[in-house]
Order: C-alpha cells, then sequence, then structure tokens
C-alpha cells in the first residue's frame, strides 16, 4: 500500500499576494493616467515637485512592473508551485517575510521616486539601500520556492515550475549586475560602469527584466492556469520544452536592440539585432502551444470569460514578440525609437499580455481559494470588453502618433532645409492622439475597477480556506512501489538544482559573452582629448537632471542620420560618455535631444534657461514640459559636493588627489559667473548664484561642448 | 575599426565559438532529449496541473 500523506494547501499567502497585486494594479494604472493627462494638460503638473511627470513616470513603470505584475507573479507561483509540488511551501515565516518585504519595498519606492531620489537606470530606478533589500527579499523567495520543491511529493518537475526556476535565478544575476554602484550618502550612489558600458549594462537588464520578470514567470503560469481552465493539458508538452530552453537561451542576448543607432559598437547592436529575429520561433512556439491548448474548446471560449481573458493575453503576448523582432530591424528601428511607438509597444505587453492574463488567474483562482462562485459572470465579460477595447484605443492612436512624429521629424524642403525645424511642432501635433490615449488608459482602468470590485464582492461572501486540505503518496514510498528509480533520492534533489545551473548557465554566456568585451575594450573606447570630467557645478547639474527624470523625455544621443545631425548638430560618440555616471541617452524623446544643447545653433542663453525652467511656455509657446520653479527657490546642497568627487575619483574619474576639498570653491566661481551674466541678461534675482537652477544652467550649457572644442583644436 | 578594437582587447573569439557551439549542443541535445521521451511520460507531465483536483 502506498503512504497517503496528509498536508495542507497554504491559501491564505496567495491571497494576501492576489489582494496586493488588486490594489497596487489600480495604483500603477491610476499614476499612469495622470501622467498621460499630464501630457495633454501640462497644467496637471501642478509645479510641485512630486507631482511633476517626470518624477512620476518611474513611479508608474515601477508600479506596474514589480508591484502589480511582481505581486501577480508571486500569486500564481505559491498558488502553483503548492499544487504541482503537492507540498504546502517551505516556510509560512518566510512565505510572509517575502509578501511584507515585498510590499514594503513598494512602498519605499513610492517614497523615493516622486521625491527624486533616483538612479535613472530604466526600471532599475530605485536607490541603493532599496536594491539591498530587493535582494534580501529576491533570496527569502528562492529559499522557499526550493525548499518547497525539495520537500516534494511529485517526481517530476512540470515545465512551469522550470520558468520559475529559470525566471529566480536569472532576476537575480540581472539585478546584482544592474545595481553595482558606489554609494555617496545614504540615497545616492554612482554606478560602477560609466557611458557606452553602463549603456550596455542597462539595456542587458532592462531588456531582460521583460524577459524574465514580464515574461518567463507569466509563460510558467500560463502553462499552469491555461490548461486548469481549459480542462485539458497543454497541446504540446515537447514544443513547451523547447520553448523553455531555446527562449531563455536567446533572451538573453536581445538587449542591444534598445541601442540601435548609438555610438554602442556596431557588433553588439548587430548581435543583439540577429538574436531579437531569432527569439520570434520561441516566443510564437510558446504562443501557439498557448492557443492550442484551448482545440475542441472555443465553443467554451464563448461563455467563459476566464478563457477570453487567457486568449487575448496570449495573443498580445503573440503580438508583442512578433512587434519586438520587427522594431529590432534597425531600419526600422530607425522609425520605432525615440517615439511613442515604443510605449504603444510596451503597452500591449503590460496591458495585453500581463494584465489580462492577471485577471484571468484572478477570476479562476479567487472563487476556488473561497470556495465559492464569482460574484457575476456579467460583469467579468464587461471587464473583458473594456479592457480589450481598452488597448485598442491605448495603442492605435500612439502607433499613429509615433510614426506622425517621426515622419515630421525627417522631413526636408526641397531645398535641404528641415520642414519643421522647431521640435515642439512635431509634439502639438500629435496632442490629440496622446487625448485618445488618456481615453483608452480610462477604460482600461474601468474595467480593472469593475474586475476588483467583481472580485471583492466574492471574496465579501465567502471565507478563504486559508488550509486547504490535500493528500498524496509521499514520494519514497511511492517510488518504491512503483520501482521506477531505487536510488531516486538523491537523483531527485539535484534535479532541480540541475535545472538552476542550467538556467545559469544558459543566460551567463549570453550575458557574458556580450558584456565581457565592453569591459575590457574599456581603454579602446575611441577617447576624445578634449572630453573632459565635469566641473563640481556641472555635476550638482547633472545630479539635478538626474533627480527631475529629464532622462525620460530627453534624449542625449544623437543618431548618425541626416535629419538628427540637421536638427541637433554632429552625431554622437561613444568616447564623449565616459564620465556619464549614470548615462543618460534616454529612450524617447517628448523633448528634444540634449546631447549638443550647449553648443553650436542648439546655444540658448543662461537667462532662457532660467525662464524655461521657471515656466517652458514663456520661451516655448504651446510647450507641454513641466515647470520647475523650484529650481530657482531652492538652495543647491553643496555639501555632497566633496563626497561625490571622492567616489567618482575611485570609479576611474581623473580628478585630482585632493580636489574635493578645494571643489566647492570652484564651484562658487562658476557660479558666480553664471549669476553675473544672468543678472547682464535681465534676471535679477538677489543670491541666484546659490540656488539650484544655476548648476542646472552650468549643466545644460556644458553639452556637447567638449567635441566642438576638439573640432576648433584641429582647425 | 571594431574589428581592431575587439583584436586589442585579447583574444576573445573563443568566447563567440564556444557560444555557438554551446548552443547549437543545447539546441540539438534538448531537441533530442524531447523527441526521445516516451508518449506516456509526456501524457503523464502534462496532465500534472490538472492532477489535484
Amino acid at each position: 500500500m502506498t503512504q497517503v500523506e496528509q498536508f495542507h494547501y497554504d491559501n491564505k499567502i496567495v491571497k494576501k499576494f492576489a489582494y496586493a497585486t488588486m490594489l497596487w494594479g489600480i495604483v500603477g494604472m491610476l499614476v499612469g493616467l495622470i501622467i498621460a493627462l499630464q501630457l495633454v494638460f501640462p497644467s496637471l503638473n501642478f509645479d510641485t515637485p512630486f507631482l511633476t511627470f517626470s518624477r512620476l513616470r518611474p513611479l508608474h513603470t515601477n508600479a506596474v512592473i514589480f508591484a502589480f505584475v511582481g505581486n501577480g507573479i508571486f500569486m500564481g507561483v505559491y498558488y502553483s508551485l503548492q499544487r504541482l509540488m503537492k507540498a504546502r511551501m517551505f516556510s509560512d515565516l518566510l512565505s510572509n517575510l517575502h509578501f511584507w518585504g515585498w510590499q514594503l519595498i513598494i512602498v519605499s519606492a513610492a517614497l523615493t521616486l516622486p521625491f527624486g531620489f533616483t538612479t535613472s537606470g530604466e526600471y532599475a530606478e530605485l536607490v541603493w539601500p532599496i536594491d539591498i533589500a530587493i535582494t534580501l527579499v529576491w533570496v527569502i523567495f528562492g529559499i522557499n520556492m526550493f525548499g518547497t520543491i525539495l520537500k516534494r511529493r511529485e517526481e517530476h518537475l512540470y515545465v512551469a515550475v522550470w520558468f520559475y526556476i529559470a525566471t529566480w535565478i536569472t532576476v537575480a544575476v540581472l539585478h546584482i549586475v544592474r545595481n553595482l554602484e558606489l554609494p555617496t550618502s545614504g540615497l545616492h550612489s554612482y554606478g560602477i560602469f560609466a557611458g557606452v558600458q553602463e549603456a550596455l549594462v542597462q539595456w542587458w537588464y532592462g531588456h531582460n527584466a521583460v524577459a524574465f520578470f514580464l515574461t518567463t514567470p507569466y509563460l510558467g503560469l500560463m502553462y499552469y492556469f491555461m490548461p486548469k481552465a481549459a480542462n485539458r493539458p497543454v497541446y504540446s508538452y515537447r514544443l513547451s520544452i523547447v520553448h523553455f530552453w531555446a527562449l531563455i537561451f536567446i533572451y538573453i542576448w536581445a538587449g542591444p536592440h534598445h541601442l540601435l543607432y548609438t555610438s554602442l559598437p556596431d557588433w553588439a547592436q548587430s548581435l543583439g539585432m540577429v538574436f531579437s529575429l531569432m527569439l520570434i520561433a520561441p516566443s510564437w512556439g510558446g504562443m501557439i502551444n498557448g492557443l492550442l491548448t484551448l482545440r475542441g474548446a472555443w465553443d467554451r471560449v464563448r461563455q467563459d470569460p476566464i478563457l477570453k481573458f487567457m486568449v487575448v493575453a496570449v495573443t498580445a503576448y503573440g503580438m508583442s514578440t512578433f512587434e519586438g523582432p520587427m522594431m529590432s530591424i534597425k531600419s526600422f528601428n530607425a522609425v520605432t525609437h525615440y517615439t511613442d511607438w515604443t510605449i504603444a509597444h510596451v503597452h500591449v505587453g503590460a496591458l495585453g499580455w500581463n494584465g489580462m492574463l492577471t485577471f484571468g488567474v484572478l477570476y479562476w483562482l479567487i472563487p476556488r481559494i473561497f470556495n465559492t462562485k464569482l460574484h457575476s459572470t456579467n460583469l467579468a465579460n464587461v471587464h473583458f470588453w473594456l479592457a480589450t477595447l481598452g488597448i485598442i484605443f491605448y495603442a492605435i492612436p500612439l502607433y499613429w502618433g509615433g510614426v506622425t512624429q517621426f515622419l515630421m521629424w525627417r522631413d526636408f524642403t526641397p531645398d535641404g532645409f528641415l520642414v519643421y525645424p522647431n521640435f515642439l511642432e512635431t509634439v502639438t501635433q500629435i496632442i490629440p492622439m496622446y487625448a485618445l490615449r488618456v481615453l483608452g488608459g480610462t477604460i482600461y482602468l474601468t474595467g480593472v475597477i469593475l474586475g476588483v470590485y467583481n472580485l471583492l464582492k466574492t471574496t465579501g461572501s465567502a471565507k478563504c480556506v486559508d488550509n486547504e486540505y490535500a493528500e498524496a503518496p509521499a514520494l519514497a514510498q511511492h517510488h518504491v512501489e512503483t520501482g521506477v528509480k531505487k536510488h531516486w533520492h538523491s537523483w531527485i534533489e539535484r534535479r532541480p538544482m540541475q535545472m538552476l545551473v542550467g538556467s545559469l548557465v544558459l543566460v551567463l554566456i549570453g550575458g557574458m559573452v556580450e558584456l565581457f568585451p565592453m569591459w575590457w575594450i574599456d581603454d579602446n573606447v575611441p577617447k576624445i582629448a578634449s572630453v573632459k570630467p565635469y566641473t563640481p557645478l556641472e555635476l550638482q547639474g547633472r545630479d539635478l537632471y538626474v533627480r527631475e527624470g529629464c532622462v525620460g523625455c530627453h534624449s542625449q544621443m544623437i543618431r548618425p542620420f541626416r535629419f538628427e545631425t540637421e536638427r541637433y548638430g554632429e552625431y554622437s560618440k561613444s568616447g564623449e560618455y565616459v564620465y556619464d555616471r549614470p548615462f543618460l541617452w534616454g529612450s524617447k524623446r517628448t523633448g528634444p535631444d540634449l546631447a549638443r544643447e550647449g553648443t553650436g545653433k542648439n546655444k540658448k542663453s543662461d537667462s532662457w534657461h532660467y525662464h524655461h525652467m521657471n515656466d517652458p511656455t514663456s520661451t516655448s509657446p504651446g510647450s507641454i514640459m513641466p515647470a520647475y520653479p523650484w529650481m530657482a527657490e531652492d538652495d543647491l546642497d553643496v555639501s555632497t559636493t566633496a563626497a561625490k568627487i571622492s567616489a567618482l575619483r575611485k570609479l576611474g574619474t581623473p580628478y585630482d588627489a585632493g580636489y574635493e576639498e578645494i571643489a566647492n570653491e570652484d564651484l562658487a566661481k562658476q557660479a558666480s559667473a553664471i549669476a553675473k551674466r544672468l543678472k547682464e541678461e535681465g534676471v535679477d534675482q538677489p543670491g541666484v548664484e546659490k540656488k539650484e537652477i544655476v548648476a542646472m544652467i552650468a549643466y545644460l550649457q556644458r553639452l556637447g561642448v567638449d567635441i566642438t572644442l576638439e573640432a576648433q583644436a584641429e582647425k | 575599426m571594431f574589428k581592431y578594437i575587439l583584436q586589442g582587447a585579447g583574444d576573445i573569439n573563443w568566447m563567440a565559438t564556444t557560444a555557438l557551439v554551446l548552443f547549437f549542443f543545447i539546441f540539438v541535445a534538448g531537441s533530442a532529449w524531447v523527441l526521445t521521451r516516451k508518449k506516456d511520460y509526456v501524457d503523464k507531465v502534462s496532465r500534472l496541473p490538472l492532477d489535484d483536483e
């Protein structure tokens, strides 16, 4: 007789993560809606630092990715892992530490990003103490997950578990490498990589945050919950295995497609493009596998909102993973990069794939752990249609706007002049599209609110089965009885570890082959003799630029196209960025590129910048840029100068030894000179030399200057 | 130009070769592993999510 063991699944932790994903979903999307409105009605920035678009945008992306989707991942993993392993989670304490630790991280993100504490790396904006907290919580999650796998009662590891294991190890590697940094204070640090090298590390990280946070764990959920909802096994288990290995190996290489036509070396760009194209194969293998799981059950899709959500989710996955490789083709990337096309693309993924799958799983899971029926199937159907319409109304206007703006950027008169030399014209042209996007977002969020209402009504009328009774044969007895393997023990315990090591090796190969040459050729990035470190005032100004999140709308990377060099000046070279910590190339232009802002025909007077920062419409009527009036009111904090100079010297910036002692003297001199010029130009603000605005002006006036000095020297 | 930069970085061609060989090996080995699984094994594992009800 097989000895059957009795145990209980922990549904309480699943419930907690489910509530958290609902809560943060609404919060994250609400912030998204607010910043979308700010682009149409700039007055909604309220001239208030923590409500300003550029500070809220990273809050929106972090909330959606790490709070909404993050809690969605944990909800699905904690539910499915227990059942696939036929075991309760390894430790209730670790489960709860994981839950509360993650919520604490989210709250600390919400308390730092709007207040300007940011490192500015996309999706890696959080400051170093939070980075450490993330590492700790991630380790807790890992111990809890592997502990559960090791004490399992089911011999085989279903493919969903493979995806969870690969997710865990890869996110750990990505997070650590991206956030290698040297603190200068309790909430500020400089990354160890600079310029083009940091750019490559950033997009190796950023792209794989999409791959291993938004995709692989959700594929695991798809492979578990779609068969559940359809009540039939996955179409092809064999295909799912090939899907897994091919996907994790290829994904890790694709990061450089975020840097096409930049000053990243060509070989790395080509590598990223080729692997991105190859990604279609495993991605579509997964999509087809998901959709074909419904073969013979399509009649049920008509009636079951859960299956509807899942079908649209998997279809959106297929669309984004077709679109992504297309956008990685250099000639097409020239169109989409820096425009709203990219924003549309990521929202098809986030709203379609992640959002629809999350709610499909929620509608399936909540009634089960509460042992009741969904409050209203009709309401879920209404949610489904609102979500689908919302995505359409969100994405199409932005595709339209993106292409329109690109065409305007590159439009030349027959005489060879730019038709729209003023960047602002290309922005005001597409504001109606921004307004339509607000409509799409509103429709989607309305659906989410209805969905959460429906789910809360469901939970309100029932009690959660916190500990769900289950029974399964113990693994040892099971094996002796069936005689599958005598020495199963060591082999079984090794397998998840083998999976872990196998995934790690695969992602390390891709990561290291791409990153190592870039690190090793440090001294070989074509140096430009005239490029010098920033002065202390410019450095402080640069950190203000980081604090305010200017990089969210302004790139500093001119691509080698005539329509770009004509508008901005000489295209950007990798040697210009060797002292840039963090690099500020940006990935979206809602405003013009600023790489040559301090030189050539783009140069403006100090007073122009002063007035522009105070009220952008005073110098650029119709501008949708937020105002930053506090920069003229707040004193520049110069107490940080010495620590910053020391840290940068440790990282390789050639400041003279002991310069930190006298750096503030140089800072004051430069500030006085700018204050004097401001006065000459009619800005009569007493004590302006002590204000933040002066540092900002110093930095903006430095941009692009060094490379022109070289050109002059050559003459 | 980047050819020379890469040459200057030392002999790193082995990295590219190793990556290609490994990728090829893993893909072939993975496919072989998948194709040689017996049908009853595949059926059993693919039904795991449905087992717990």
